[in-house]
């Protein structure tokens, strides 16, 4: 029975589990509601984060591991909100928590049942440059450290063939095929929606040759072949051989015309990423095709300035003018220059810093909790002008990069603002 | 007699199968007459699980364990399970060690008996350490709940509104005459902000008649001493100094404000007094008296150039807010005089916000001309830039609104160090952790809000001082108590030398100096227990609990073998 101090919090990245770490600790009861098997959200995905390009596995597994460990949080992995009902104090919240088919109590992540499993499949946490197993764990330190298993992959759940590989490997006992999705009902005073964001599908613009030549790829796959966990172990290789490119072109403001906005993080990430390249392969040419530098933040500038002999900065015009296409077995990025003439640069590898955009269930979500979006698919913050997490809903209150395109010092803000409001929702003012 | 019980996880096949457990009991068996002690050493399957929690509770009691060291996965993974452990028992939780035998020896070294030879030399001096270490006492401290915020502009009064209640005072300190600082100065806000201006000066009365919040003006802060739940402040008026206030306060907000850089004194902007050249403070102020942008004669004037990025290559950093800002100004201008050029020579444009991109376009639909350059400088009206084509260009105006850049406001420098926090080198107030900490500082209970951290705008200003709050809420809870760090450094008198190195080194402000006995002292609850004083200390007399030279010569001794 809720006695209205219970918190619901939809998405474990950084927003979520910091909001829920700061309610813990005034002794309310939260839940925290993840849709991937994994808790951490995008910061795990890059190995090192601007400006300190400190580890960000490292900075991320202390909160992680105190939310797992935190008596007063529930974390519902592989869950999602299926409806909300009832207002500020007495929210009733229907979710959907799929099977796992492993016990977590028992499962200690000893890993000895993905080698017998027979299927194997692109592992789209790694942006499809690895393969996973039908039973698997997302990447090396997934938290918790217990895998799942995808029930249509798997030969036996998806009614294929028997096979029970997985848990004659198992020595605790952990695995049960016999597990069921649950609906369970959640009753609570407040919710914080912090579901992030995903990036612009680049294969909308053919222009760039995303899918059509492999040498081209995204910020995110780039990110996991450059993470010592990811795919390839931290080799930078190309998707197509085991070739490490000689030079290699990233695109700034990919989409960014198209949707009539900057993210606020892609230069950073892209200057991030030329220094990745010079660390790793030394004799390498690198380009930063850029419109803005946008660099916001007071440590920012001083950032790009360390990284800027490493790279070659190329300033262009008309976005939507940019085209990548093959040439004499080099890739060949045409663009347009400062004074409108046609250049182009003769490339191995194109990185393509696509725009953030809201997450792809943004939308069901907003429908669901009965809050707007606004006129780019974010969730719409509301408040005569100078909002900042607060949403038509009395109780309802969202953060992070679902509100916006931002980085990880945002969206930590915005989740500790969105803790200050619930815990002021129900107190009234000293007059 | 010590009695030393060691319990080697098996860890389901992690380790069993790759280290010889029962060589590790026999070697750790052996200490037993060597150095005296009583050791009670046993394998388990898994420590961690509820059933070898129950069983490590019961070996304890049982056994009348004095020590307890544990030989398993990481302690990333399990330390707190295990100090629970130890808190459910009479052994104290400070003599208990984890060591990491899986990590560090069965997952990495691949052969069996090099790895049983590692494990045993770990264990073993995790033995032997842990016969060093002493029983630390945690301590509950009651708290004060209420905030002294430092600024009255829209930061502190944000955070003064989130945090006032029935339980919770707030002393809004102001060194000015009135509240509102640099936004109650604005006519207009963005777009985005629509009828902010309005929230804002609601704001400002909603704080005047809140009888939680003690509005002090024309007073600023002199001295602070404390630590989180229990500072004690010392505050000034500022037109008679020796006019004092004692406030006891749990938590401080600094929340200062910025200034704009004094673009006048550059040599790339050189004006007289009689040029019509402005900053776009200038014109805002001029904006909200007047309504319209007129030259000193009064007239309007037919051209204005705005240039962006003022003086931006010498503080070294971009101020986020300026572009949006400036482009407002530039289509304010235009909307009311179609007929004026408006020129906006720009550099990088910072457009973060969702909404940015969308407002420049409408100012270039409006008319406004945006040229890119790589360079500006202005002579009086006179601009002379060169393009991103090279091609140089020079025009007249009727006026050239100049956008600078924010700097910290005055007097942050002094504030810091009556606050003992670091600025960043950019003169901003640096922040406990760029990334997952950024509205706390180095010192737990003073944080900090607005353009006192960094440039920004009210929506961002209004979000870290809704953030702040947040967290003091959290934090110091009315009637709670905090359990401040135990593993903190103390300072042996007789072997302190007063050299003060300790005071320096310290990044908390942990360290103080006793006048009277001429030796530093540690603040034992402002402590963090990161040991740079015990690096630093000439005389050797800092030891850090629980990481003493002893404890840590004896693991060392071990791995030397």
């Amino acid at each position: 029975m809720s006695d209205g101090s219970q918190v619901l919090i939809i998405g474990a990245g950084i927003a979520g589990m910091e909001a829920s770490l700061m309610l813990s600790r005034t002794g309310r009861k939260v839940y925290l509601i993840e849709k991937l098997p994994l808790i951490g959200g995008k910061v795990i995905k890059n190995e090192e984060s601007f400006p300190n390009l400190e580890c960000s596995t490292c900075m991320v597994a202390p909160i992680q591991q105190a939310v797992l460990q935190d008596p007063n949080i529930e974390t519902l992995t592989l869950t999602t909100v299926e409806k909300i009902e009832g207002e500020a104090g007495h929210f009733t919240v229907s979710v959907l928590k799929k099977a796992r088919y492993v016990k977590m109590a028992d499962c200690i992540g000893c890993g000895m049942c993905y080698d017998p499993c027979p299927v194997s499949l692109d592992n789209e946490w790694e942006e499809n440059l690895g393969k996973r197993k039908a039973i698997y764990v997302p990447t090396a330190g997934s938290l918790p450290n217990v895998p799942s298993i995808d029930s249509l992959q798997c030969l036996k759940l998806s009614g294929q063939k028997e096979c029970s590989a997985c848990v004659e490997a198992c020595m605790f006992g952990a695995i049960d095929l016999t597990e069921k999705d649950k609906k369970l009902d959640i009753e609570v005073g407040t919710i914080i929606i912090a579901t992030g964001s995903d990036l612009y599908d680049v294969a909308q613009l053919s222009r760039l040759g995303y899918g059509k030549y492999p040498g081209v790829y995204t910020s995110m796959e780039f990110e996991r072949l450059f993470a010592s966990n990811g795919p390839t172990s931290g080799e930078l290789t190309m998707r197509d051989s085991e070739h490490q490119p000689k030079s290699v072109a990233i695109v700034h403001c990919v989409g960014r015309e198209e949707l009539g906005y900057c993210s606020g993080v892609c230069c950073l990430y892209s200057f991030k990423h030329a220094h990745f390249l010079k660390h790793k392969l030394g004799d390498v040419a690198v380009y930063n095709l850029y419109t803005d530098i946008c660099v916001p933040d007071k440590t920012h500038q001083k950032f790009v300035e360390s990284i800027r002999e490493e790279t070659q900065l190329v300033f262009y015009t008309e976005p939507t003018e940019l085209s990548v296409d093959k040439k004499d077995g080099m890739l060949c990025v045409n663009y347009l220059d400062a004074s409108g003439g046609k250049k182009s640069i003769n490339v191995e590898m194109v990185i393509l810093a696509p725009a953030m955009v809201p997450g792809k269930d943004t939308k069901k979500l907003a429908k669901i909790a009965g809050i707007g979006l606004d006129d780019k698919g974010f969730l719409a913050v509301d408040g005569d002008g100078l909002g900042t997490v607060e949403t038509g809903k009395k109780g309802i209150f969202i953060a992070g990069c679902a509100v916006g395109p931002g980085d990880i010092q945002n969206s930590v803000i915005q989740a500790e603002s969105a803790v200050s409001k619930v815990m002021s929702t129900f107190l009234s003012e000293v007059s | 007699m010590k009695k030393v019980g060691v319990y080697i996880c098996e860890c389901g096949p992690n380790i069993a199968d790759n280290v010889d457990i029962e060589r590790i009991l026999a070697s750790v068996s052996s200490m037993e007459e060597s150095e005296g002690i009583e050791i009670v050493a046993k394998p388990y399957k898994l420590l961690c699980s509820g059933e070898g929690q129950e069983y490590l509770k019961e070996e304890i009691e049982t056994n009348q364990l004095t020590h307890l060291v544990i030989g398993a996965c990481s302690p990333r993974d399990h330390n707190s399970t295990f100090i629970n452990v130890c808190k459910q028992t009479r052994l104290n939780p400070y003599l208990y060690k984890l060591i990491n035998i899986r990590e560090h020896c069965a997952w990495i070294v691949h052969d069996k008996e090099k790895a049983t030879d590692k494990a045993i030399q770990y264990i073993r001096g995790g033995i032997r350490r842990v016969l060093y270490q002493s029983e630390l006492h945690e301590k509950k401290l009651d708290i004060n709940p209420d905030v002294l915020v430092i600024g009255g502009g829209i930061a502190g009064i944000e955070a003064a509104l989130c945090l006032a209640g029935p339980e919770r005072r707030v002393f809004l300190v102001e060194k000015s005459d009135k509240l509102g600082g640099k936004a109650a100065e604005w006519g207009s806000l963005l777009p985005r902000q629509a009828g902010g201006v309005k929230a804002i000066q609601d704001k400002i009365g909603q704080t005047e008649a809140n009888t939680g919040i003690q509005v002090i003006t024309k007073t600023r802060v002199n001295n602070i001493i404390g630590f989180l739940g229990n500072f004690e402040a010392e505050l000034c008026q500022v037109d008679d100094p020796e006019t004092t206030t004692d406030l006891t306060v749990g938590a401080i907000v600094v929340a200062t404000g910025f200034r704009l850089n004094e673009v006048s004194s550059l040599p790339e902007f050189k004006s007289a007094d009689s040029d019509e050249v402005y900053t776009t403070l200038d014109v805002e102020r001029m904006l909200k008296e007047k309504g319209q942008v007129a030259l000193q004669t009064g007239e309007k004037p037919k051209s204005v150039a705005l240039i962006f990025c003022a003086g931006r290559e010498k503080v070294g950093y971009c101020s986020q807010i300026c572009c949006s800002t400036t482009i407002k100004i530039a289509r304010q201008i235009k909307e009311q005089n179609p007929e004026t050029a408006v020129k906006c020579f720009i550099r990088d444009l910072c457009l973060p916000h969702k909404d940015d991109q969308a407002f420049y376009q409408q100012a270039r639909d409006l008319g406004v001309e945006f040229v890119r350059v790589q360079t500006v400088k202005s002579d009086g009206v006179g601009v002379h830039y060169t393009c991103m084509d090279q091609s140089n260009g020079t025009e007249k105006f009727d006026m050239v609104i100049l956008a600078p850049a924010m700097e910290p406001a005055e007097g942050t420098t002094e504030l810091s160090e009556i606050l003992g926090i670091p600025l960043h080198e950019t003169g901003f107030y640096e922040e406990a952790h760029q990334t997952i900490n950024p509205v706390a500082t180095a010192t737990d209970g003073i944080f900090v809000a607005g353009t006192a951290r960094g440039p920004g705008g009210v929506t961002a200003t209004l979000n870290q001082a809704q953030a702040v709050a947040g967290k003091i809420m959290v934090q110091l809870i009315p009637g709670e108590q905090i359990v401040p760090e135990v593993k903190v450094s103390e300072i042996l008198e007789a072997f302190c030398m007063g050299c003060k190195t300790c005071l320096d080194v310290c990044h908390y402000g942990a360290i103080v100096f006793d006048e009277d006995k001429g030796i530093s002292v540690v603040k034992e609850a402002v402590c963090r227990g990161c040991g740079n004083c015990v690096g630093s200390c000439p005389s050797g007399a800092i030891q850090l609990k629980h990481f003493t030279k002893p404890q840590l010569y004896q693991e060392v001794i071990e791995a030397l073998r």
